[in-house]
């Protein structure tokens, strides 16, 4: 019942918001965002899910299977229920939710109920979304989430912002519908198999030898391999992956600071998760087959992604590209499908969330009260604003994977995991890969150096003050959380490790009937992307 | 004594815990957290002294996990742990000495001279103990990057002290850059080990050396060696962490940041960029000597590498104006001496190196730190002069350390710099690359003598040159107290291991040697010693007296003729520049041979226009493909567009609406209200 309380919370209060008056609307949304934090972090600590979510001997936490209603031979079930992968991502996202509501507090300044509704109403999306087992469940939120996205983007944006919602809007859901064509291909070739279209049901049938049947004269295994790369393409543009990320920037740009860390902070991770839910537990053996292919889109997003953020003058515009930048990571991660490449790529999602969070917060503060975001237009903040200063440094050594702070600890796992993965030439191409801590590294100190310091000045007449505390109450709480996980990984990773061993042990399973005759095809593709 | 270990995770606890109360408490403190951090490290430095005799007296290497990271078994675990041997306990003792010392003298160079900022300052201070002791303590390598990357943070924090100003955040912007290039191999090499051997420590029967050398050995200890002959990877894997090594001890090509990185405070200067954070480089290839000693090329490369940053780095310290430049430049020239060390098998003789040399470069540069004090924060050593009676304290502290530097008998630097000179001359008897880099380490010696003196000349001798320095300001007894603590452990902590001499007489007073060889079975001297010789050919070579005596007296020759030079040219009443006279060479050394000209051209010429060109692509092709294809779309739709209201309410109203009506329908459907 939690799951649907937490969910119920959300609703009830984005509709209470809708109704009343614009001035009670910031504390109130603030006040009711609180209900799911505590909701969530009681489930954390009483969490005692044991296993993945989706395969065999696994026991689900605040399970809730209830027969739905039933579409040709299908039955759908509402079913909710979290493993160890996605119970941080449901704290996560009401941690940052209540967060982004109070940064929101001194940009927003009209039609705030509205603005404030849609942030519920886009939480209770996104919790859905993490807790669904369902395909039909599922699909409802995972689009749901697009709707509060279109208009805090289209209404609260900045000048472009009425392109940049259509895009986002149109982009990620003809991605859907790509998604959603592989996805259907998978369930028709699973033929009479399976009754449901319960997750778990059907990574258990896919996981049994010779499950899948021909369709339209093609192969079973050509079947698989075209559903796994429909259901990628769809799911990459949320992450997003390089090439289908130029919506990003533009939405990140265009979006208010309280939108643009929901969007990089959690709905990045849709993409991440449904990732590892579909694609990696469905189909491991086709991910194994196709892993050269797989991590060139990641290398290429790491270093192409950081590059272009190397050469941008707008904070926002960084932040943005780095963000792909660091999906790149869990992308590499979910490829090397080791034990710490999956459960770093977890982590990854976590502490992304927190870290491009942070920034994207600080970042905001500083638009707040200067009213640009280019480079080249201020310096020496740090002698006026020292906090938000302060915290802006914190996230930006976090993002180029300081030690103690969770972005390490991520990265690392995720480099051991494929340094050591199965796939062709893992050491070399994880070299390459890791290059990113250098440019990322470089790029946040060149924008530190000329925003932060030297000697104060501002292009843009404002009087530039100290943040009021509920702009840095958010920055704190953010740079506390990065830490905590970065000094004691455990309370997270262990949690992940548990849905993320059986994984691992799937593919000892499966490997013997991969076939390694696409190696050659995958290293050429590889050749040709980097060339 | 054994008891003693229970308290070795205070140690680096204890200026952690400073850096807290500076950081959150410093502004009501009456000098903003300068006490916390002297009580700090002063406590750490009483805690290394026990540490330091109860590993004399056990003889046993502690070794402890104290936090474990990532606990899962399969494929490895992540902890962090202690490890207090020989090595370590020497060097805790070094680093929370120097830290206690540049905290007291900070009392006079930054509050009384009434900085601001000195919450934030103790609070990096502190936080630079903190991590460098956690450092030294670290018991395996993923743990030793850990601490080596935080130690690079609290560098940056401090050269961008004075963030006010355009120089520092520069610096130290180059400075985090450059070693973090450095730390790229370095992390790429930490995951190699702990994917070839599942385990990073560096201690014990299960640690990566001993490992490394049963694989050699032809035992089968199922490690993943990714295809390559084991000691191929090995040696890769070794140079990769020598990547690190290059970066935070500013051997050349990678030392580009530190002659920046003076833009720091002064004592930061002493503290981080010449007595402990550049050892730590060193120390690491000292702390894993038992995974190098198995790979012949890589010491050959450390060796090398040493021998010419030794004599390159001290050409260029010969025409600087600035004080704090030629300690730079002589500290790079100095690292590349225990790195020359390390290479040629001197374990002791590198290890001996960075001892004396972390007590004479923070020497000089808190004596560089008064005279700037005196001189109202000028550095240009050609507006000083005669500052030898004005200063007395400074003069003889700082000619104690110069003497140390240019290694002049009896003063420490001759000890170990002789050593590391007699250990590269007997390995380069009969190996070319090493006699060339005994050669290039030999010449640098002169240059060393030379500059070292010229800076000695130009700052206290002769007639005052300006004003300023004619009246210098005078300064307390919070900075001549670390001045005198180190000008006398300068003079005398040489003679902890007086090799010639003992040669000579047969006394048994190499105590250095005998230190080293106690402690755990693989970390002893002699088994590094056995490991070269049966891996790297490094073949027990007995060099009679005479030659250990040669050797001395010619670097000690060496070393006079330089400091004579520099006497003749500089120690008279008003002298000269005389750079004129190297004629085009002089443009070239006034540039440092144009080293950051090419990097800083790599860092912002080439990687910038790549990174123009990739967003140009970016936005022209990529985003240009999805616009023109949407643009085909979007004007197909331009019929639908009178829906859009622009009115918020309205849609909110219609997805509410929307919402309802689907819920409704699927319930009907589901039989929910049946």
């Amino acid at each position: 019942m939690m799951i649907e309380l937490l969910l119920g919370v959300c609703l009830v209060g984005a509709v209470a918001i809708f109704l009343l008056p614009d001035r009670y609307s910031a504390r109130l949304s603030f006040g009711i965002s609180l209900l799911p934090i505590i909701g969530s972090l009681y489930m954390y600590a009483t969490f005692d899910g044991v296993g993945n979510a989706l395969l065999e001997g696994s026991t689900l936490a605040f399970e809730t299977k209830v027969n739905w209603l039933s579409i040709g031979p299908y039955e759908l079930f509402y079913h909710v229920g979290l493993d160890g992968v996605s119970m941080p991502l449901i704290v996560l996202t009401t941690i940052l939710t209540t967060l982004a509501i109070l940064s929101a507090w001194t940009p927003i300044d009209e039609r705030q109920s509205q603005f404030y509704g849609l942030m519920l109403l886009m939480e209770a999306s996104l919790i859905g979304v993490f807790a669904a087992l369902d395909f039909f469940v599922w699909f409802v939120f995972w689009e749901a989430v697009l709707i509060p996205m279109y208009f805090l983007i289209g209404v609260w944006g900045g000048p472009r912002r009425k392109y940049a919602a259509i895009k986002f809007f149109v982009y990620t859901n003809v991605a859907s519908l790509v998604m959603f064509v592989g996805f259907f291909l998978l369930v028709f070739g699973l033929g009479d198999s399976i009754q449901t279209l319960g997750l778990p049901a059907i990574a258990q049938a896919l996981s049994a030898p010779g499950a899948v049947e021909s369709i339209a004269g093609m192969p079973p295994n050509t079947v698989k391999a075209v559903a796994f790369f429909l259901m990628f393409a769809g799911f990459a543009v949320k992450v997003p992956v390089v090439p289908v990320h130029t919506w990003l920037p533009d939405a990140h740009v265009e979006a208010p600071t309280p939108v643009s860390v929901i969007l990089a902070g959690v709905l990045l991770k849709m993409g991440t998760y449904a990732l590892l839910r579909f694609n990696f537990t469905f189909l491991p053996e086709i991910a194994q087959q196709y892993a050269l292919i797989l991590v060139a889109f990641a290398v290429v997003s790491v270093i192409y992604g950081a590059l272009l953020a190397l050469a941008q003058q707008d904070l926002k515009r960084i932040v943005a590209y780095s963000s792909v930048s660091s999906m790149g990571y869990v992308i590499l991660g979910l490829v090397a499908f080791t034990l710490y490449g999956l459960g770093g790529a977890t982590f990854q999602m976590i502490s992304h969330g927190l870290i491009s969070g942070l920034l994207f917060l600080g970042v905001g503060v500083i638009y707040n009260t200067t009213h640009t975001r280019m480079v080249g237009d201020m310096s020496g903040l740090a002698d006026r604003m020292p906090v938000t200063a302060g915290a802006i440094v914190a996230g930006s050594f976090a993002y180029m994977g300081l030690p103690l702070m969770s972005g390490f600890v991520a990265e690392f796992l995720v480099f051991s995991g494929s340094f050591s993965a199965d796939f062709a030439y893992a050491p070399l191409l994880t070299a390459i890969a890791m290059f990113g801590i250098v440019i990322v590294a470089g790029y946040y100190l060149f924008a530190m150096q000329r925003t932060l310091f030297g000697q104060f000045s501002v292009s843009t007449d404002y009087e530039i003050t100290r943040a009021s505390a509920h702009d840095v109450v958010p920055l704190v709480v953010l740079i506390v959380l990065i830490i905590a996980l970065g000094s004691v990984p455990e309370i997270v990773f262990d949690m992940i490790e548990g849905a993320i061993r059986p994984m691992t042990e799937l593919t000892a399973t499966q490997q013997a009937d991969t076939g390694s005759e696409m190696l050659g095809l995958g290293v050429s593709f590889l050749g040709g992307v980097l060339l | 004594m054994a008891g003693a270990f229970q308290f070795a995770p205070a140690i680096a606890a204890l200026p952690f815990v400073s850096f807290l109360i500076a950081l959150f408490g410093g502004r009501f403190m009456p000098k903003r957290g300068a006490f916390a951090g002297i009580t700090a490290t002063g406590g750490s430095l009483l805690l290394s002294a026990w540490m330091y005799f109860a590993v004399l007296s056990s003889g046993e290497p502690h070794l402890e996990i104290v936090h474990t990271f990532i606990a899962v078994t399969d494929p490895f675990t992540l902890e962090l742990g202690i490890l207090i041997d020989q090595l370590s306990a020497l060097m805790l003792l070094i680093v929370s000495l120097i830290s206690f010392l540049v905290f007291v003298f900070s009392l006079g160079y930054m509050n009384d001279e009434g900085e601001t900022g000195l919450p934030r300052y103790y609070a990096g201070l502190s936080l630079f103990s903190f991590s460098m002791l956690a450092f030294v303590m670290a018991s395996n390598l993923f743990m030793a990057f850990m601490f080596f990357e935080l130690v690079g943070l609290c560098s940056y924090l401090l050269i961008g002290f004075w963030f006010r100003a355009d120089a520092p955040p520069s610096a130290a912007k180059k400075a985090f850059l450059v070693t973090r290039f450095g730390d790229y191999f370095f992390l790429v090499g930490v995951v190699g080990v702990l994917g070839t051997f599942g385990t990073s420590a560096f201690a014990g029967d299960g640690s990566f050396p001993v490992l490394a050398e049963q694989v050699l050995a032809g035992e089968t200890v199922g490690i993943n060696t990714f295809g390559f002959d084991p000691q191929t990877w090995f040696t890769i894997l070794g140079l990769l962490v020598l990547g690190g090594v290059m970066g935070k001890s500013a051997q050349f090509p990678l030392h580009t940041w530190l002659p920046d990185a003076m833009e720091g405070p002064t004592p930061v200067s002493a503290l981080i960029h010449a007595a402990t954070m550049v050892a730590a480089g060193v120390y690491l290839v000292a702390r894993m000597y038992g995974f190098y000693a198995l790979s012949p090329t890589a010491l050959a490369i450390i060796a090398f590498v040493g021998g010419f940053t030794a004599l390159f780095a001290a050409t260029m310290g010969v025409v600087k104006r600035e004080i704090k430049q030629v300690l730079a430049y002589s500290t790079i020239s100095q690292y590349g001496y225990m790195m020359l060390a390390l290479g040629v098998g001197g374990y002791v003789a590198g290890v001996f190196h960075l001892t004396t040399h972390a007590v004479f470069k923070a020497l000089l540069f808190l004596g560089a730190g008064a005279v700037i004090v005196a001189m109202h924060h000028d550095e240009d050593m050609w507006k000083m002069g005669g500052l030898k009676d004005r200063l007395p304290v400074t003069y003889y502290t700082f000619l104690a350390g110069s003497l140390a530097l240019a290694g002049i008998i009896p003063f420490s630097g001759f000890w170990s710099k002789d050593e590391v000179l007699f250990e590269a001359l007997l390995r380069g008897m009969d190996n070319p690359i090493f006699f060339a880099a005994y050669a290039m380490a030999l010449l640098g010696v002169f240059f060393t003598g030379f500059y070292t003196f010229r800076m000695v000349f130009l700052t206290f001798h002769g007639e005052p040159r300006t004003t300023v320095a004619e009246d210098p300001h005078q300064f307390g007894w919070n900075m001549k107290f670390p001045l005198v603590v180190l000008g006398v452990l300068a003079t005398v902590i040489g003679f902890i291991n007086m090799t010639p001499i003992a040669e000579l007489t047969g006394a048994h007073i190499e105590f250095l040697h005998v230190w080293f060889e106690h402690g755990g079975e693989a970390l002893t001297v002699e088994h590094y010693g056995a490991l070269l010789e049966q891996w790297a050919n490094y073949g027990e070579v007995h060099a009679g007296s005479a030659l250990v005596v040669a050797s001395g007296a010619v670097s000690l020759l060496f070393a006079l003729a330089g400091a004579g030079a520099a006497h003749v040219l500089y120690n008279v009443p008003n002298p000269d520049e005389h750079t004129d006279k190297l004629g085009s060479i002089k443009t070239v050394l006034f540039n440092n041979y144009y080293q950051d000209e090419y990097q800083v051209w790599l860092a912002e010429g080439l990687t910038a226009n790549v990174a123009r060109g990739a967003d140009t692509f970016d936005q022209g092709i990529i985003d240009g493909a999805v616009n023109s294809i949407s643009g085909v779309s979007l004007s197909l739709g331009d019929r639908t567009r009178r829906i859009q209201t622009g009115d918020v309410t309205n849609y909110a109203t219609l997805l509410t609406a929307g919402l309802v009506v689907l819920l409704v329908a699927v319930g009907v459907l589901g039989g929910w209200f049946v």
